[in-house]
């Protein structure tokens, strides 16, 4: 467990660093020590590049990768499904209609009201999951076909909407959807850090609760679970960590599928070690696929959206075809 | 349906219980008195409510109608934790998520005992321990659950419920898709908990010499109502087996126990006794069936007094 989250550790330093010196302008090692060490000292652009520029997006990276990655440990818990994630909970898909609909429909409105909105839709979007999957009670299959069903309904809505809307503010909302950090300031690092806190704290303190919701609703309740408030008190908790993690970068996905998955390589099923250790996880891939976006056809720029898609798709067949064997 | 003893501990009833799964009604009006500190056998054919009477007594099905009552309370408005205090329940053929070792699930067994952030302490060690050296599984506790026998995961799960350390145990099927030598050791497993430990315990099994082998009482189910209640030499009749499974059946002695065994003559025919007299005497004829030949004075349906205290007719013949 310790060697392997200092491991983890060193890793992200390692990215930080990384991501701190490279891209368009490449800051040598001893001019980076100096401007985290004394400023004062350090070059008026340099520490424009390192300390306004980079950090707040390695660190907004670092927070969305992080929510992405518990929501997705919370998700595969609660659903029983390795292959569950955030998105499962039709939160990406409320999210982008929310987003769309506040685009075409309101061409004035201000960006700054596009997480706001995107939230928004996250959340209506789980909590009508969550309604219309009670029948005297919730079963995850239900929550994940009901799910399903409701996203691509949004997602053709999503689609719809884009024919109506204005070419440049379609393009707008396109590339917000694409999902990316570029735009990361310290009020929004600050602001999601904040928001994040909370449920993050919740999220690992309720480890042994998602420890024993794994098993079948009848082991579960048996042992005095009480499933159903706790299916709803975590979809809550998904939603409010997704759901900021969505508003403040757009979709980022796969994150929250794979990083629970090497996690728990990492460190067994157990979620006191799983929730942490996921996060590092989590928030390292999002680093890294921003980093690499951003410099391996600089000086264009890939969303890390797309890199994570281009990393994940190949996994999820990975994970498909170890699972060839596994009924059902 | 016999009454049995009943003192002063903790009492599982259930009272004018119905049950249904959405429409479908299983149960109508059941009452149930569960004996304490003894080893209840829940038996019946398929579809006779067995499974769905045990979940409802676990609290895992809320009723339609009627009441479980725990200590002569109704256990709908005890807290969930609490009741699994008291009462802990396998259900049929558990899922566990994937990757979980013997000693991983048999934690599990100590939620109800801790707050919601309370720490592990050393009474849940020990709960662990001992649940862990009573079935045996302590050698095999690092092991993962996937690589274990259908009798070994069983176990583990037998362990996960003890380590509850409820005073009343209800399993559904405990003993289905082991092997002879596995089921023989579940069943002595209940025993030993029922006559050294003093727990109660209701089983829901199928096998009907084992369960009135086993077991203190006996509960034969029919269409979600009790055909018969009682010891199992009170309840396995001639009468009741043909009543409750169609079948026509001898009623032994057990030669080693002395309990009732059941042994089945025809199936899905109208059972009739004189059916079964019939066959028997056409393979007395023949001679082709040596079992059969030996059986027929040990059938209790021409025993007038109704006990099972029949000697196996082998020992007349030789």
């Amino acid at each position: 467990m310790k060697p392997i989250v200092a491991a983890l550790l060193v890793a992200l330093a390692g990215l930080s660093a990384a991501s701190l010196a490279l891209g368009d302008v490449t800051i040598p090692a001893d001019e980076l020590v100096l401007a985290i060490v004394n400023p004062a000292a350090a070059a008026q652009d340099t520490l424009m590049i390192v300390l306004e520029l980079r950090l707040p997006r390695a660190l907004l990276a670092l927070l969305v990768g992080m929510a992405l990655a518990v929501a997705g440990t919370i998700a595969q818990a609660v659903m029983r499904n390795p292959l569950a994630e955030p998105g499962i909970l039709g939160i990406n898909a409320g999210a982008a209609l929310a987003a769309m609909l506040l685009i075409v429909a309101l061409p004035g409105a201000s960006p700054a009201l596009l997480p706001w909105a995107s939230f928004a839709g996250a959340g209506a979007m789980a909590a009508a999951i969550y309604a219309l999957s009670w029948r005297g009670g919730t079963s995850s299959l239900r929550i994940i076909l009901i799910g399903i069903g409701l996203s691509s309904l949004a997602g053709a809505a999503t689609t719809l909407l884009t024919a109506f809307g204005e070419i440049r503010d379609v393009q707008r909302a396109m590339i917000w959807l694409a999902g990316s950090v570029y735009d990361a300031d310290w009020r929004k690092v600050r602001l999601l850090a904040l928001w994040l806190s909370g449920p993050l704290v919740l999220a690992w303190l309720g480890a042994r609760e998602l420890d024993l919701v794994r098993f079948d609703d009848d082991t579960a309740r048996g042992l005095g679970q009480r499933v159903d408030l706790l299916r709803a008190l975590t979809i809550l908790l998904c939603t409010l960590i997704s759901g900021a993690a969505v508003a403040a970068a757009g979709l980022i996905g796969f994150v929250g599928l794979i990083a629970p998955h090497l996690a728990r390589r990492l460190v067994g099923p157990a979620h006191s070690r799983l929730m942490p250790v996921a996060a590092l996880t989590g928030g390292a891939l999002v680093m890294a696929a921003d980093l690499l976006g951003r410099t391996v056809i600089a000086p264009a720029q890939l969303p890390a959206g797309l890199v994570t898609a281009l990393i994940g798709a190949p996994f999820l067949g990975y994970l498909l075809w170890g699972r060839r064997h596994v009924p059902a | 349906m016999s009454r049995p003893d009943s003192n002063d501990r903790a009492t599982l009833a259930a009272e004018r219980l119905s049950l249904a799964y959405g429409r479908v009604s299983i149960v109508d009006s059941l009452d149930l008195i569960v004996p304490d500190r003894a080893f209840t056998a829940l038996v019946g054919p398929n579809g006779s409510g067995k499974s769905t009477i045990l979940r409802a007594l676990a609290g895992l099905l809320a009723p339609r109608d009627g009441t479980i009552l725990l200590d002569g309370r109704s256990i709908a408005r005890l807290p969930a934790k609490e009741m699994a205090r008291r009462v802990g329940v396998l259900s049929q053929g558990p899922g566990a998520p994937e990757g979980l070792t013997v000693l991983d699930l048999v934690r599990q067994g100590r939620y109800p005992h801790r707050s919601l952030f309370g720490r592990w302490s050393q009474a849940d060690e020990d709960a662990c321990a001992r649940a862990l050296w009573l079935t045996g599984m302590d050698a095999l506790c690092e092991r993962p659950l996937d690589s274990l026998s259908g009798g070994q995961r069983q176990r583990a799960w037998i362990t996960m419920a003890l380590a509850q350390e409820t005073d009343i145990l209800l399993l559904d099927e405990p003993t289905t898709f082991l092997d002879l030598a596995h089921q023989i050791e579940v069943m002595e497993l209940i025993a030993a908990l029922v006559g050294d430990r003093g727990k109660t315990v209701v089983a829901v099994l199928h096998d009907l010499n084992q369960a009135a082998r086993y077991a203190d009482h006996m509960v034969l189910l029919k269409a979600g109502r009790v055909a018969a209640a009682g010891r199992p030499d009170e309840v396995m009749t001639v009468e009741s087996i043909d009543e409750v499974f169609g079948v026509t059946a001898c009623i032994m002695s057990d030669p080693v126990t002395g309990t009732p065994m059941c042994i089945p003559l025809t199936r899905g025919r109208p059972a009739t006794h004189s059916r079964g007299d019939a066959l028997l005497r056409e393979g007395n004829e023949s001679g082709h069936s040596r079992s059969l030949r030996l059986q027929p004075q040990s059938c209790l349906g021409r025993n007038p007094d109704g006990k099972t205290e029949v000697k196996p007719a082998a020992e007349k013949q030789t």
